[in-house]
């Protein structure tokens, strides 16, 4: 026991994971500079875990790999701690420790399942990163957020479930557990590529992103939007990467989020359709495979999550001062929240692949990836969707907060701690984009791209400025379609409203002939009861000729029937 | 689109704005003939190809959204009264 949790300290991950059971004791002052001591200390570890296997166990004769790095692991480990620390910061201004322990953990499982070796230690946190991250979506203390986080938590475990199935059928065809490349067309693979499918939010699989992180609390969403997608992104380029079908897996997943999020009133329901489209693009890379493309998933990964956290930010800074992230209530917060709409704009131009900005030198990889490998209807896809993406996070997010329609909001600025994680996250994302080695020095390959090609950046501001003046021209002639609050729906539906209907559908049948079955019975026992009744009278059997005690238990008995017939009912 | 808003007034602001945007439009367009890009498809490397997919990509997506507006858009409180409480 002496030597169980130095060991299991050594875990990358797992200093977080313990680190936050500290947390609801500590007082607020106290907790905060904790939380980034043990997520500095944790980064300081994981900085130091070469390529290669670090530590191995055996459990009930299985061999687990508990500590194993790849060539990816580093930008994955250091960005998930980025997150992290940010996350930190930008809820100091809360005293919720509900949050803050759930926060910590849910960063620490994502960053030890980073550095899992085999499928069933991965499951463990695979499945923890589940049940740590739910509690960001409870804490919004709703019905609604309830409701949610109920079916976050069954599309999490079924993932968890599918993956240590694959797992166990990968181990019984003799293939060991170790995490590996993995043929999508075997059983096996198939299912693990469902299981990473439906945390990466696959076309049909991604109904809980949009319907459970907008649920979230103002903090909760930024943290949510960090780990559980990318985890699943880093997951399928180590196993799957040169699989054909994510492609085109990848390309619709980049398409049809950019249609949904024009007509989503909800800014951070919004965000999470982009969300969405930016993993189209990681999903594309890892289907390409090619050492270009690998490095633009991870790059593309590692700049995505800070400005999309950076862009949860600024709507969850509009949504704790005004109370509202819905487009249709929002407008004009420019004069009140100046830095916040700064910093959403430097999100805003990141996420679109302006040049100078991080999106731009890391997206700009994976496109380069699927032309160089002659993928022409995909290139369109992706080009397509890059407008797509200008159009929802570059300028609806951005337009509807901060300008649009005045509504007059009487707040202030965000609080402090949120401008500073603000700050940093939009400091990171301009350096990125202007000294873009500092990234790639910490790809798996060398970067053999040059993005700063003049035809390349002409090519892209064409793209991006073109497109502002398409929006521009359809707000001038006023067919700009207006923000409606209303409710999208999405593969979610199937869970909420299809198979609760499917099933009241199957049962409604069964139920029926279950009551006519009881009617029925009921109805033999009363005509039993009359009939016993009058031979009573008749014979006198309850009335003299059997004994006292007789009598009662026939009460009791015909009592104790009734009782259940009512109660079945 | 029979459907969409009224056309907007236009602030000074707004107006200082598309006028910029107009200008720059106009030089990257002035650019393109002076600036070669390496295309690795055909079609990418015709004149303007940039330019005038992403106008159309924008119009497609905003119009897509409307038409899918009529298809998938629902009360505010659509779940709230259904089936999340049955």
């Amino acid at each position: 026991m002496n030597s169980l949790l130095p060991s299991l300290l050594q875990i990358p991950g797992l200093l977080m994971v313990f680190g936050a059971v500290l947390v609801p004791i500590l007082p607020h002052a106290l907790r905060q500079i904790w939380m980034l001591a043990v997520i500095a200390l944790s980064a300081w570890l994981c900085w130091g875990i070469a390529p290669g296997v670090h530590m191995t166990t055996q459990l009930a004769g299985l061999d687990l790999i508990l500590v194993r790095a790849d060539a990816i692991t580093r930008p994955f480990a250091l960005v998930f701690h980025i997150a992290a620390a940010l996350n930190v910061i930008y809820a100091m201004h809360e005293n919720v420790r509900t949050t803050a322990t759930a926060g910590l953990a849910y960063a620490g499982a994502a960053i030890a399942a980073l550095f899992a070796g085999d499928f069933v230690t991965l499951f463990i946190y695979w499945e923890l990163t589940a049940f740590t991250s739910v509690f960001l979506i409870l804490i919004s203390r709703s019905e609604r957020s309830f409701a949610a986080a109920m079916r976050y938590l069954l599309m999490q475990v079924s993932s968890g479930v599918i993956l240590l199935a694959g797992a166990v059928i990968l181990w019984h065809s003799g293939q060991g557990l170790s995490v590996q490349a993995l043929d999508a067309s075997t059983l096996a693979g198939g299912l693990i590529l469902l299981a990473f499918g439906i945390k990466a939010a696959f076309p049909f699989l991604n109904g809980w992103l949009q319907d459970a992180y907008p649920e979230a609390s103002v903090t909760g969403t930024v943290i949510l939007s960090a780990f559980t997608t990318k985890l699943a992104i880093y997951m399928l380029a180590l196993c799957f990467a040169g699989t054909e079908i994510l492609i085109w897996i990848g390309a619709v997943m980049t398409l049809f989020p950019v249609f949904f999020a024009v007509i989503e009133n909800d800014l951070r329901r919004v965000l999470a359709f982009s969300l969405n489209n930016q993993l189209g693009f990681m999903v594309v890379g890892v289907g390409i495979g090619s050492e270009l493309a690998i490095n633009g998933t991870v790059s593309h990964a590692f700049a995505h999550i800070i400005y999309k956290a950076l862009l949860f930010m600024s709507m969850g800074a509009v949504l704790h001062r005004t109370g509202t992230a819905k487009a249709s209530e929002l407008g004009g917060l420019w004069k009140r929240m100046p830095l916040t709409m700064i910093f959403c704009i430097i999100g805003a131009v990141s996420i679109s692949s302006f040049p100078l900005f991080s999106g731009f030198v890391t997206k700009s990889l994976t496109i380069g990836s699927v032309a160089k490998d002659g993928y022409f209807v995909v290139w369109m896809i992706l080009i397509f969707a890059s407008a797509g993406v200008l159009e929802h996070s570059g300028i609806k997010i951005p337009y509807f907060a901060f300008f649009g329609h005045d509504r007059k909001f009487e707040v202030k600025e965000a609080p402090v701690n949120m401008l500073i994680a603000m700050g940093i996250a939009a400091g990171l994302c301009i350096a990125i984009g202007v000294a873009p080695q500092l990234l790639y020095g910490l790809l798996p390959y060398a970067v053999d791209y040059n993005v700063w090609d003049a035809g390349h950046v002409l090519g892209e501001m064409q793209l991006l400025l073109f497109a502002i003046l398409a929006f521009v021209f359809l707000m001038v002639r006023g067919l700009y379609p207006p923000e409606i609050d209303s409710t999208v729906l999405n593969t979610d539906w199937f869970l909420r409203r299809l198979l609760p209907r499917l099933t009241m559908a199957i049962a409604r049948p069964i139920l029926s002939v279950w009551f006519a079955a009881l009617g029925q019975t009921k109805k033999l026992v009363m005509d039993g009861l009359y009939v016993g009744e009058r031979a009573s009278q008749q014979t006198g059997l309850v009335s003299g000729v059997a004994s006292t005690g007789a009598a009662a238990g026939i009460f009791l008995a015909v009592f104790a029937l009734l009782l259940l017939l009512l109660f079945s009912m | 689109m029979s459907h969409s808003s009224e056309k907007p007034e236009i602030s000074p602001a707004a107006k200082r704005f598309i006028i910029a945007l107009c200008i720059i439009c106009f030089g990257l367009t002035v650019l393109e003939f002076v600036i070669h890009r390496h295309a690795y498809f055909a079609l990418e490397g015709r004149p303007m190809f940039f330019a005038a997919y992403g106008f159309i990509a924008f119009i497609i997506v905003v119009v897509g959204g409307i038409g899918l507006r009529k298809l998938i858009m629902r009360a505010p409180d659509y779940y709230d009264a259904g089936d999340d409480h049955e």
